[in-house]
């Protein structure tokens, strides 16, 4: 034990006077939590929180076109924006981006539906053998109403079509309630019951959303701070590689691993000395990086990092993503023999487990070749375990798979380590 | 263990898997306690090779080593209780103080407390490195850091000291102090392995002399008996005369 608090204190003495390696092991991850944060916190609002910004042109006479644009306002999905210049002045606002999606509405728009629907009702009734008089003369003349959606060019196609979705569900409504206008006008009923029958569209199939997890708190929903807070803890963890297997490199150049080799104590009790204290310095990074998540985010405008209700559950991830990160480190410092190697492929394949991990973008947006890949990245064990806690208030249960993963991993990479140092020998 | 040879070695191999012929080839020797012994021979002789099997660095192809009657696959620990190791490289975190890195090395003896300040007051002492045992090794001198690199192999009081070119660049009073000091130590009991390129130090130093070449031992006995043997003036035209003048690297 004497050796093993030696070699801890040696690391951590050594670790306290590198001023600049203390700089990449815990301010570098903390501003970059907090640029990243920042600038995925737009992308993040767009899809979940902010409406997005439509320019309509409504030539309509009628109602239909002020109906849509009662619609799209109410559905809460939409910053509409009434635009009165010409539909190629629009298409202009649209191609640039200044607005994401054009809608323009012909001004024969309600007059075009109204016939149609009239001419449906009139097909309808005479086929149960009411003839409506009223439009009978009406029913030869009409013609499609088109309404042109355009999109900024850099809009996404599943973006597109759930917009179009929206749309559709706005004017599939107006047209139901008109049809069913007509159905009552055709069969002498007044206009005062019009509100009512608005009523029973809404009331017909209601839909709730619920959670997928059983336990009384509400689950929260992925946002910048959500994602980016574990994401970079995760990656600011396993870029310790960088230092941790410098440090074993730079032992075995300036021939401090060989004074120690020929120092009692095995090749585990040396390792354990490196291993315990950049876990250490692993765990300190974890705490300040939820303290930046916490406390100093939500000043500059991001929502606060909820943290959910299980401290065991966070202590046993940051534990074990700790001595996966360590335990990567010194197998590549066992690997490589300099420095400019180690770190070169350190910081790189940190980047490739950070990027399959989801560090960057979330997994479930990635296609499914590299949804298979981010299995085996520890950084998606870590970032999954912290995301089931925050956002689904997970316990120790409920991300041990990950754990043992992680220790897995852990174990793997310092027992290839050792037998990389036995053959040397 | 006192009634056992410092170091016996019977019929040691050690072949590299990169290279066709063994870096050590079939040598015997044995070391009694108390002698210094010099392993000199040119670049490239096989003395590293010899030297770090001995130590426990490196793993030997075949044949016996034992130190003190133990052997490395049975005895690891014991033997690195009993050895002390000075590298040619200054082998010293050079971002810690003199006593900070001599206190992790007591400690990785096991030695702690009273004792080892007392032990490394001692040793800093002898080699007049008292005033600046709270400076870090990085402001010392060459000289300074030769000295403390020393001190780091002989705190544990080591019965068979291993040094690898211990005065390599140092000026005269550093080296002085430290041939002082191995005399010392060697008069208390201790068995010194001694390499160096340095043939004059070594014919003053050593009791003891094996001349190695292409991985085996050409030439061996006191310094005395080797120069009388080979009707040489001293130990450098001796060296010349048994492994040529030929360069070799």
């Amino acid at each position: 034990m004497l050796r093993l608090f030696a070699t801890v204190k040696k690391e951590l003495l050594i670790l306290l006077r590198d001023r600049s390696g203390l700089a990449i092991l815990f301010l570098m991850p903390m501003a970059l939590v907090t640029i990243m944060a920042l600038i995925q916190d737009a992308p993040f609002r767009d899809y979940q929180e902010l409406r997005i910004p439509v320019l309509v042109i409504n030539h309509d006479k009628g109602n239909l076109g002020k109906k849509i644009i009662d619609g799209l306002t109410n559905s809460k999905v939409f910053q509409v924006t009434l635009f009165t210049e010409s539909e190629i002045e629009a298409k202009k606002k649209v191609a640039k981006s200044d607005y994401e999606i054009g809608i323009s509405i012909p001004e024969d728009a309600s007059e075009q539906l109204n016939l149609r629907i009239q001419k449906f009702v009139t097909i309808t009734l005479n086929e149960v053998g009411i003839v409506d008089t009223r439009v009978k003369e009406q029913t030869q003349s009409t013609k499609d109403t088109t309404i042109s959606v355009y999109f900024a060019p850099n809009i996404k196609k599943s973006f597109r079509n759930s917009v179009l979705s929206s749309i559709k569900q706005v004017s599939s409504k107006l047209e139901t309630q008109s049809m069913l206008d007509n159905f009552k006008k055709a069969l002498n009923q007044d206009d005062d019951s019009t509100q009512n029958t608005n009523q029973a569209i809404d009331d017909f199939i209601n839909f709730k959303e619920e959670a997928v997890i059983e336990n009384q708190y509400a689950i929260l929903e992925l946002n910048s701070v959500q994602h980016n807070v574990p994401a970079w803890t995760m990656f600011g963890m396993f870029f310790i590689v960088i230092t941790l297997s410098g440090s074993i490199i730079k032992e075995r150049e300036d021939g401090s691993y060989l004074r120690i080799k020929t120092m009692p104590g095995s090749y585990f009790t040396v390792m354990a000395g490196k291993i315990v204290t950049f876990l250490f310095v692993c765990l300190t990074q974890c705490f300040l990086m939820l303290l930046v998540g916490i406390y100093l985010l939500p000043h500059l405008g991001l929502p606060q990092l909820i943290i959910g209700t299980s401290k065991a559950a966070i202590a046993l991830v940051a534990i074990s993503s700790g001595l996966a990160a360590t335990g990567y480190g010194v197998l590549v410092g066992t690997l490589f023999s300099t420095h400019q190697q180690s770190s070169t492929f350190g910081a790189v394949s940190v980047v490739i487990l950070a990027a399959l991990g989801g560090i960057w973008v979330p997994v479930y947006v990635m296609p499914e070749a590299v949804k298979f890949l981010a299995e085996f990245s520890p950084l998606f064990w870590g970032l999954s375990a912290f995301q089931n806690i925050f956002l689904s208030h997970g316990d120790v249960l409920s991300v041990q798979i990950y754990i043992y993963k992680l220790l897995l991993f852990f174990g793997f990479c310092i027992g290839i380590s050792y037998i990389i140092n036995e053959v040397r020998q | 263990m006192l009634n056992h040879e410092a170091i016996q070695v019977s019929q040691l191999i050690k072949k590299y898997k990169d290279s066709s012929t063994p870096a050590v080839n079939d040598i015997s020797f044995t070391i009694k306690p108390g002698t210094i012994w010099g392993l000199l021979g040119p670049n490239g002789a096989g003395k590293t090779t010899v030297i770090s099997i001995l130590c426990g660095l490196l793993k030997k192809t075949s044949g016996d080593v034992s130190i003190y009657g133990l052997n490395y696959q049975e005895n690891r620990e014991e033997i690195k209780q009993l050895i002390g190791v000075v590298p040619q490289d200054i082998a010293i975190y050079p971002t810690l103080t003199a006593y900070e890195n001599l206190k992790y090395i007591g400690n990785m003896y096991g030695l702690k407390g009273q004792e080892l300040k007392e032990r490394i007051s001692h040793c800093l002492s002898t080699f007049e490195l008292d005033h600046v045992s709270n400076k870090r090794i990085e402001s010392f001198s060459g000289g300074m850091k030769r000295r403390i690199n020393l001190i780091a192999g002989i705190l544990n009081k080591p019965k068979i000291l291993f040094l690898d070119e211990p005065t390599i660049g140092v000026d005269v009073q550093s080296r002085n102090i430290i041939i002082e000091y191995l005399n010392k130590l060697n008069s208390e009991g201790a068995t010194i392995i001694y390499t160096s390129h340095l043939m004059e130090e070594a014919e003053n130093l050593c009791s003891y002399i094996s001349i190695i070449d292409h991985g085996k031992i050409i030439s061996d006995g006191s310094p005395t008996e080797l120069l009388r043997q080979h009707s040489s003036s001293n130990l450098e035209q001796l060296f010349l005369k048994l492994t040529g003048r030929k360069l070799r690297d």
